[in-house]
């Protein structure tokens, strides 16, 4: 294999990605592009960052060799890593500073961001606080309701939620609004967004950014295992948090790649979110990528228990590593990650998001019994406390006070 | 060839009225661009409904909505089009819509469709740098593949934009999106002015216009050679509560009072 060199200088992973915006957004998209070049190469850029991952985040997070979870499943040793530590609970935040800086950088005054199961929204509003910017959220106001906890979290660190009633009221819906806002207000505005979704830059910015969970995984589990891990597997939404982990593997032929699906109710109900299992190519939210659409392209409605994988979209870069099979990527039933969320609570004293969930459960059913001597890195990007509500209900145990 | 009515619009206080296929139902829709095509505009917009408008404001995907809420499909929009096409005259019929419609049509049997029909196509979210194959079947075609400018586009970029632009020039008088507020004459005169030094074909503002005093301030206090109305002909619909016998009445005042 060719060493991994994507996206193109116009944002191309193969055919996917690119920037498909109105002519308002273009050239703001190509400065951003510009100063994110510049930034790069920027030594007191990468210095700041480096030292607010450390000081501020709490990178480098551990990797944690869960013995018990690997004693249940009687086949690989798997290692968690543990980016649910990280401060706001969740990998967001590393792409939200990355952001913010070169924010500052480019002399915006305001910040506005997406948020679907609300992480990437406390993730912004934290480095908003941090750095004294006026920030505005942008929620569907389905997911105001299931993630009360993580709105309560946003609102006191002083973000202005702003409801989205349009379309499905998720996380598509919150994106599309959070577009028309940079539109309105494209003088003063950077938008966060908080996925590898989106137009180019973005799914190379975030991806970039996120990459510091590959690179320290690499690092820890040579240490460790004084070899590279056997298997990676990550839940995939928008696709942050698996790009993050998979970015400085992919040149690494001898290990094996997993992406983890939210199928909603099953893959093949209408009630899904595994994009890249039921979905086709198409253009939505600015990059070309497998979308859930009818046949007159109408982009569809999404479904997932967790809101962080509710999303009909999935970013470029998973279209790309799809269709060559780097990546091999599988969808996980509501009922199966909510089994997952127990099991891992119960066995490793961990209790992790819905949207790891997927991923836990898909090693649960797919390595039972399997691939002894091997190692698995599962990336748990997120923590439960926000779920714990929708769990609760779902479960059917009475969480209210 | 056949001709093109974009080739032949006047010299000035070009109109162009948009409207969304099959809002608020299909057959409600045809009696709207009726009403429409009976006042003789300079040009006729067709939006295309997509359910994810990102470029739109809450009027026009209120629209969308509608008219996917019956199912509408793309055959029955260009169904509609070419239907009205009869009554056409000299009037240009340009499409509005985004990529992915036309690209899960499929961009030649689209073409088919719309042949010797339509005059021009703006396909929102397809900036220059992407438009290469789409252009070239297009205009094979004689179908003009309409330039979006805004006010953030700078003068390097819109000279290599405008090189060979065809039709007209849209020009989104606000930096905002369709159905929002303030108009900066100041802003679009000077942007106008600088759109012209660079293409021949008429420039239309568009975004932001709501009323016969704009069209007239427009006119008067700018450069450009027309307007773009499209927000504020589907608002009436809603400011009278969804009557639609009222709406088509409303409507016909409205476009005569915004012909001047």
């Amino acid at each position: 294999m060719k060493t991994y060199k994507q996206p193109s200088t116009v944002g191309r992973f193969g055919e996917f990605g690119g920037m498909y915006v109105s002519e308002t957004l273009m050239p703001l998209l190509l400065n951003l592009d510009k100063s994110y070049k510049k930034i790069q190469k920027d030594k007191k850029f990468k210095k700041e960052l480096d030292d607010l991952f450390k000081n501020y985040v709490g990178r480098p997070s551990s990797l944690h060799y869960a013995k018990n979870l690997s004693k249940y499943i009687n086949g690989p040793k798997v290692y968690f890593k543990r980016d649910e530590l990280n401060h706001t609970g969740a990998h967001k935040i590393n792409n939200c500073l990355g952001q913010i800086l070169l924010a500052k950088k480019m002399g915006k005054t305001r910040i506005i961001a997406e948020t679907g199961a609300g992480q990437h929204g406390v993730a912004t509003a934290t480095v908003c606080a941090l750095f004294g910017l006026p920030c505005y959220i942008y929620m569907g106001s389905k997911d105001i309701e299931r993630q009360k906890p993580n709105v309560f979290r946003m609102k006191l660190l002083g973000a202005t939620i702003i409801p989205v009633e349009s379309g499905s009221k998720s996380l598509k819906d919150a994106m599309n609004e959070a577009l028309r806002d940079w539109i309105k207000n494209v003088r003063d505005t950077f938008y966060i967004i908080g996925s590898t979704a989106g137009p180019h830059p973005y799914p190379k910015m975030v991806r970039d950014f996120q990459s510091v969970i590959g690179k320290e995984a690499r690092e820890q589990i040579l240490k460790v295992e004084k070899k590279l891990p056997d298997y990676l597997i990550a839940c995939v939404g928008g696709g942050s948090n698996a790009m993050g982990l998979f970015y400085p593997f992919l040149n690494d032929k001898k290990v094996k790649i997993i992406g983890v699906e939210a199928a909603g109710r099953g893959a093949k109900t209408e009630e899904t979110a595994a994009t890249m299992t039921s979905g086709t190519p198409g253009i939505l939210h600015g990059s070309y990528s497998y979308v859930l659409q009818d046949n007159d392209g109408q982009i569809k409605e999404a479904h997932s228990i967790s809101a962080g994988l509710d999303y009909p979209g999935v970013g470029p870069e998973h279209s790309y590593l799809k269709d060559i099979k780097r990546v091999k990527y599988f969808g996980i039933t509501d009922k199966e990650a909510l089994e997952a969320f127990q099991t891992c609570s119960k066995l490793e004293g961990i209790i992790p998001a819905l949207e790891p969930s997927h991923a836990l459960a898909y090693l649960m059913k797919a390595f039972k019994n399997k691939h002894k001597n091997k190692v698995v890195i599962l990336n748990l990007c997120g923590r439960g406390d926000k779920d714990l509500f929708t769990a609760a209900k779902a479960i059917g145990f009475d969480a209210d006070e | 060839m056949q001709m093109n009515n974009l080739d032949s619009l006047p010299k000035k206080k070009i109109l162009s009225l948009f409207m969304t296929c099959g809002f608020p139902t299909l057959n409600n829709s045809k009696k709207i661009f009726n009403e429409m095509l009976s006042h003789k505009p300079d040009i006729i917009e067709f939006g295309l409904p997509f359910s994810d408008p990102m470029a739109d404001g809450p009027i026009i995907q209120e629209a969308n909505k509608l008219a996917l809420r019956s199912k509408l499909s793309t055959q029955q929009s260009l169904d509609l089009i070419k239907y009205l096409s009869k009554s056409k005259n000299n009037t240009s019929f340009v499409i509005m819509c985004y990529l992915n419609t036309v690209r899960k049509f499929g961009l030649n049997k689209f073409i088919k469709n719309i042949k010797s029909i339509v005059d021009g196509i703006i396909i929102v979210d397809l900036p220059f740098e992407e438009e290469g194959a789409i252009k070239k079947s297009l205009s094979k075609n004689n179908i003009h593949l309409i330039k979006l400018i805004s006010p953030m586009t700078d003068k390097k970029r819109s000279q290599k934009l405008l090189k060979n632009s065809k039709g007209f020039i849209y020009y989104i008088s606000a930096t905002g999106i369709t159905g929002s507020n303030k108009l900066d004459y100041k802003e679009i005169n000077k942007n106008v002015k600088s759109i012209k030094k660079m293409s021949s074909v008429p420039v239309l503002v568009g975004f932001g216009i709501k009323s016969k005093k704009d069209v007239i301030d427009i006119s008067k206090k700018t450069n450009a050679d027309g307007v773009i109305i499209g927000s504020a002909l589907i608002q009436k619909y809603f400011d009278i509560k969804m009557d639609f016998n009222k709406y088509l009445k409303s409507l016909k005042k409205f476009i005569q009072e915004v012909k001047i």
